[in-house]
C-alpha cells in the first residue's frame, strides 16, 4: 500500500506542476499583443450651460457647446474635427443630426478597467434631435439627478463607446459633474457642468482596448 | 346591489332555520374584563389571549397618561410600527409602507390618501376608548390595503347619566388644543358629541431663509353619536364624524440669490357618517346591517409671494359609499360563524384626472371559528372581492393557537394580502407642458399612446404593448409564528415572527419616449419584496398602578429584484474619494428604504387612583434608517444614505383633584433630538400644560 501512496504522491504533485505551468504558458500566449493603452484623465472641463429663466423656461443667454478630439485628448474648435460636444448635461457626438462627421455612441453597463472590447452586439447610434445617441434624463444615460439635493451624479458602471469621425474606438467614462471632483458636492456652492472624466482611445482600430 | 339582496335573504332563512333552540356561551370566557377585549381580528369581541394571531391594544388610560393628541404621535411609540413621512405621516407596519395598512374608525375605513398616505394627525384622540393594532394581512375580513395590517380606532362609549368635560392646552410652538364633549345615557338612548380645535404655530430650522419648515395650521373635529334600543332585540346607531384643516405653507425655490417665494392656502376636509342596524334574531344568531358613507377632499392654491400671481392651483374630491351585512352564528360552543357581503362605490374627480368611471366592487367573505379543544382553537377565513376596474381577488387565511401550558401559548397564521391599483395608478392623465412629459395611468394608456402616436409625437416605445396597460393588484402572502409566555401575574413576554411576500408592486416606469426626448410614464406591476424579522414585547407590573414594557422589532425588508442584479453583476459604486467604479456586494445593500432594522421603546406608566396621579415616560429608540440614494445606483448601500439612529424621550405627569379638576404638564422629544438636514419634521422640545374640568351625573 505504501507504494501506491508514494506512486499517488508523485503522480499527484505532476499533475500539480504540469497543470501550473500549462496554465501559465496559455496565460502568455493569451496576452494582447497590442501595447498596454494609455488610460486619458481630463479633469474639470467646464461646458457651461445656456442661462435659462426658471419660470418660462426661455434661454436668456445661449453658451457654446464644448468641442474635444479624443484622439489628440484636447479642446478643439467647432470647425476642426471633434468627436464629442458637451455643453450642460447633454453630450453630442460629431454625427447624424449633430454634426457633419460619422461619428457615433452607445452607453454599456459594466467596469472601465474590465472592459476590454467593444461587447458583441452593441448598436451605436448617432444623434437625431432632440434624441441623442448619449441619452438625456435622468437614469437614461451617464448621470442621475436627485431632485431632493439637486445633484448630478454620474451613474456608477455606465461607460459611454465612442466611435470616433475617424473610426476608432473609445471607451470613456464620466467621474464627476462638479469642479475639483468633490467627495460630496452641493449643488448650490460647487461649480456644476465641470466634467472630470477618463478614457482609453484605441487608436489601431480594433474593438478591443 | 343584487349580492346584497342575496345577502338578505340569505341572513333571514338562515336566521329561521337555526335560530330556535341554540344556546351559545359567549366566545368570551369568564374573567375577561374590557380591556383585553377586541374586535378587529375576527369583527366580533374576543379575548386577546385567545386570538391567534399577533394584536396591540392601546387603551384610554395610556391615552392619556401620555398626554397624546393626535394618531402618528401615538403610533410613533407602538413596538414594531414607525412614522415615515411621505406626502404626510403614515404608519409602517412589518416594514410595510404606509400604502398598505388600513385605517378604521369603529370598523369603518378611512379615506383619502395622498401618493398612498394617509395623513394620520388628522385624527384627533379626544374620543378614542382604545386603537387595536392588528398585525399581518387581514385581507380575508377587510378586503383591499388590508395587507400590511390594521389600525382600528374603537371610540368612546357614553355611560349611564350625563357627564361633560372641557379641556384645554397650550404648548411650544403655539400648539393648542380645545375640547368640549358631553354624553348622555339611559338603558335606551345614548348620545355623545364633540369639539375639538387643534392649531399649532409650525417652526423654522432656517429662519434665514425665506418660508417655514412646517407649516402653522388649525383643525377642527366634530363627532356626534347616537345609539338607540328599538327593542331588547333591535339597536340603531348612528354616528357622524367631520374634519376641517386649514394650512398656510410659504417656502423657496432656488437659490438664494435669485429666491422665488411661494406662499400657500391649502384646505382639507373630511366627514364619514355611519348608520347600523342591530338585530339578535335569537340567542346564536345576530345580524347587521351598515351603511356608511365618506367623502375627503383637498384644495390647494401656491401663489407668488411678491406677484400675487397663481403658481399651482389643485383639487381632490373622494366619495366612498358602502353597503354591508355583518352575520354572527353561533352553532355551539365551540363554532362560531361569522360572514357577510357588501357593495362599495367610490368616485374621484381631481385636477389632472379625466372623467373617472366611479368603482364598483362586490364582495363576500365567510370565517369560521373553531374551537378544536378547550387548548387549541383556529380561524378559517376567506374574502372575494370583485371590483368593475381590475382582477377579482381571492383573499384566504388560516390561524391556529395553542396551549402548550398555561403559561405558554403558541400561535401561527398565514394569510393572504392584497392593495388594489388606486385611482392614481389607473386615472392620472397628466401632460407636463413645460418639461414636455406625460404621466399616464394604466386605463388612460393606450388611449393617449395612440393619441401621441397619431400627432407623430412617440419616438419609441420602451415596453412591449401585450406587457401595459393592465394593471392587476399588488399581492402579499404572510406568514406569522409566535408565543406568549405568562410565567408570573406581573410578567408576561412574546414574541413574534413574521414574514411577507410581496409581488407585483405598482411602480411608476417610462412606457415610451418621445420625439422631444422626454418620456411617457405609467404604472406598471413590477418588483417583489419581502420583509421579515421579529417582534419582542414584555410587560412587568411590580406594583399596583405602576407597568413597565419594553418592546424589540428586528427588521429586515428588500427588494428581490436588486438582490438579483446585485448577484449578477449588475449594480456597481463609485468610491467617491478615488472615483474608482466597482461591484456593489450583497452584504453592502441595506434593503428598502427608511426601515430601520433595530427599534425598540421603554415605557413606565404610573397610575395610582387614589392620589389621582397619572404619569409616563417613554423611551422610543428608532434605529439607523436609509433615506435615499446619494450615489446614483438607486439602491442603500452607502453609510451616507442612512439617517443616523436616535431616542425620543417623552414624559408627563397629571394629577386629578376632587375627581373634577385635571392638571397635566408633560414634555415630548425632551432630549431636544433633531435632525433639520435629514428630518425636517421633527420639532425640538416641546413643553406643554393642560387642564380639563369634568362634571357628571345621574
Amino acid at each position: 500500500m505504501r507504494i501506491f501512496d508514494k506512486l499517488f504522491v508523485y503522480v499527484f504533485l505532476f499533475m500539480a506542476v504540469f497543470t501550473f505551468v500549462s496554465c501559465g504558458s496559455e496565460e502568455e500566449k493569451s496576452e494582447d499583443p497590442v501595447p498596454d493603452l494609455e488610460v486619458v484623465l481630463i479633469k474639470d472641463l467646464a461646458a457651461p450651460n445656456d442661462v435659462i429663466d426658471r419660470e418660462t423656461g426661455q434661454v436668456v443667454e445661449e453658451r457654446p457647446f464644448v468641442y474635444f478630439n479624443l484622439a489628440k485628448g484636447e479642446v478643439v474648435s467647432e470647425d476642426e474635427t471633434w468627436d464629442i460636444a458637451i455643453k450642460g448635461l447633454a453630450i453630442r457626438v460629431n454625427g447624424g443630426t449633430s454634426g457633419e462627421g460619422d461619428a457615433a455612441a452607445a452607453v454599456v453597463s459594466g467596469i472601465f478597467e474590465e472592459l476590454m472590447e467593444v461587447p458583441a452586439g452593441t448598436e451605436f447610434a448617432q444623434d437625431n434631435a432632440p434624441n441623442l445617441a448619449i441619452p438625456m434624463g435622468s437614469g437614461n444615460g451617464w448621470y442621475s439627478y436627485n431632485p431632493q439635493s439637486h445633484i448630478v451624479s454620474p451613474i456608477a458602471g455606465r461607460i459611454i463607446l465612442v466611435r470616433t469621425h475617424e473610426g476608432k474606438f473609445t471607451k470613456l467614462e464620466i467621474l464627476s459633474y462638479y469642479k475639483g471632483a468633490p467627495a460630496e458636492p452641493d449643488a448650490f456652492r460647487d461649480q456644476s457642468a465641470t466634467y472630470t472624466f477618463r478614457y482609453v482611445h484605441q487608436p489601431n482600430g480594433s474593438e478591443r482596448f | 346591489m343584487r349580492v346584497i339582496f342575496y345577502l338578505l335573504i340569505l341572513t333571514f332563512c338562515l336566521s329561521s332555520t337555526y335560530a330556535q333552540d341554540l344556546v351559545h356561551k359567549d366566545s368570551i370566557r369568564e374573567g375577561a374584563t374590557l380591556a383585553n377585549i377586541v374586535v378587529t381580528a375576527t369583527r366580533n369581541e374576543k379575548q386577546i389571549e385567545v386570538l391567534p394571531v399577533p394584536i396591540t391594544v392601546v387603551s384610554r388610560e395610556q391615552i392619556e397618561a401620555s398626554g397624546l393628541l393626535r394618531l402618528n404621535e401615538l403610533l410613533a411609540e407602538q413596538t414594531g410600527l414607525a412614522v415615515t413621512e411621505d406626502h404626510g405621516s403614515g404608519v409602517q407596519i412589518q416594514g410595510l409602507s404606509p400604502d398598505y395598512t388600513l385605517i378604521l374608525i369603529d370598523g369603518e375605513p378611512l379615506i383619502g390618501r395622498t401618493a398612498g398616505t394617509l395623513e394620520l394627525s388628522r385624527i384627533a384622540l379626544a374620543d378614542v376608548e382604545r386603537i387595536e393594532i392588528l398585525k399581518g394581512p387581514s385581507s380575508s375580513l377587510y378586503g383591499s390595503e388590508a395587507l400590511a395590517g390594521v389600525i382600528n380606532i374603537i371610540t368612546k362609549k357614553p355611560k349611564q347619566g350625563w357627564k361633560t368635560t372641557l379641556s384645554g392646552r397650550y404648548g411650544t410652538n403655539q400648539t393648542s388644543d380645545f375640547t368640549a364633549d358631553g354624553s348622555y345615557a339611559n338603558e335606551k338612548l345614548s348620545v355623545y358629541a364633540l369639539l375639538n380645535r387643534y392649531q399649532t404655530g409650525g417652526f423654522d430650522f432656517n429662519p434665514e431663509r425665506f418660508g417655514q419648515t412646517v407649516a402653522p395650521f388649525h383643525n377642527y373635529t366634530a363627532r356626534f353619536k347616537v345609539a338607540y334600543q328599538l327593542s331588547s332585540r333591535t339597536e340603531l346607531d348612528f354616528s357622524s364624524r367631520i374634519f376641517y384643516e386649514n394650512q398656510n405653507p410659504s417656502f423657496g425655490i432656488g437659490s438664494e440669490a435669485d429666491l422665488l417665494k411661494i406662499v400657500g392656502d391649502g384646505r382639507v376636509q373630511d366627514y364619514n357618517h355611519k348608520l347600523d342596524l342591530r338585530h339578535r334574531f335569537s340567542d346564536s344568531f345576530k345580524s347587521q346591517l351598515r351603511l356608511y358613507h365618506s367623502a375627503y377632499s383637498t384644495n390647494n392654491e401656491l401663489r407668488e409671494f411678491e406677484s400675487g400671481s397663481m403658481y399651482d392651483a389643485n383639487f381632490f374630491n373622494q366619495n366612498f359609499l358602502r353597503i354591508e351585512s355583518l352575520n354572527e352564528y353561533y352553532h355551539s360552543d365551540a363554532h362560531i360563524l361569522t360572514f357577510g357581503g357588501g357593495v362599495v362605490r367610490e368616485a374621484v374627480e381631481a385636477t389632472r384626472y379625466n372623467d373617472v368611471t366611479p368603482f364598483l366592487s362586490q364582495y363576500l367573505f365567510a370565517q369560521h371559528e373553531w374551537e378544536i379543544s378547550p387548548r387549541m382553537n383556529s380561524i378559517i377565513g376567506a374574502r372575494f372581492d370583485t371590483h368593475s376596474e381590475y382582477n377579482s381577488q381571492l383573499s384566504p387565511k388560516l390561524a391556529l393557537r395553542y396551549e402548550l401550558a398555561p403559561w405558554l401559548n403558541l400561535r401561527a397564521s398565514v394569510a393572504a394580502g392584497f392593495k388594489a391599483p388606486d385611482f392614481r395608478q389607473l386615472y392620472l392623465n397628466f401632460d407636463n407642458a413645460v418639461v414636455g412629459y406625460a404621466v399616464l395611468g394604466a386605463a388612460e394608456l393606450a388611449e393617449g399612446l395612440q393619441r401621441l402616436e397619431s400627432q407623430g409625437q412617440i419616438a419609441q416605445m420602451l415596453f412591449p404593448a401585450e406587457q401595459i396597460g393592465n394593471l392587476r393588484a399588488e399581492r402579499s402572502w404572510a406568514y406569522n409564528i409566535g408565543a406568549v409566555f405568562t410565567p408570573h401575574q406581573k410578567f408576561s413576554f412574546s414574541i413574534n415572527a413574521f414574514h411577507n411576500e410581496v409581488r407585483d408592486l405598482i411602480e411608476t416606469q417610462p412606457i415610451a419616449q418621445k420625439q422631444n426626448g422626454q418620456f411617457v410614464f405609467s404604472y406598471l406591476n413590477l418588483n417583489s419584496v419581502f420583509t421579515q424579522g421579529a417582534e419582542l414585547e414584555s410587560h412587568y407590573t411590580p406594583l399596583k398602578g405602576l407597568r413597565i414594557s419594553a418592546g424589540y422589532q428586528y427588521l429586515i425588508a428588500k427588494d428581490r429584484d436588486v438582490i438579483a442584479a446585485i448577484e449578477n453583476g449588475e449594480v456597481f459604486k463609485r468610491d467617491s474619494e478615488t472615483l474608482r467604479t466597482r461591484r456593489v456586494r450583497a452584504d453592502e445593500y441595506g434593503g428598502l428604504f427608511n426601515r430601520s432594522r433595530h427599534s425598540g421603546n421603554l415605557k413606565i406608566f404610573y397610575c395610582e387612583s387614589k392620589t389621582g396621579i397619572e404619569s409616563s415616560l417613554r423611551a422610543v429608540w428608532r434605529g439607523r434608517y436609509g433615506f435615499g440614494d446619494l450615489n446614483a445606483n438607486q439602491i442603500l448601500d452607502n453609510d451616507n444614505e442612512y439617517v443616523p439612529g436616535f431616542v425620543t424621550l417623552h414624559a408627563a405627569i397629571a394629577k386629578t383633584f376632587k375627581q373634577k379638576y385635571r392638571l397635566q404638564m408633560g414634555c415630548d422629544n425632551f432630549l431636544n433630538q433633531t435632525n433639520s438636514r435629514l428630518i425636517p419634521t421633527m420639532p425640538g422640545r416641546l413643553w406643554y400644560a393642560a387642564l380639563r374640568l369634568q362634571f357628571e351625573g345621574n
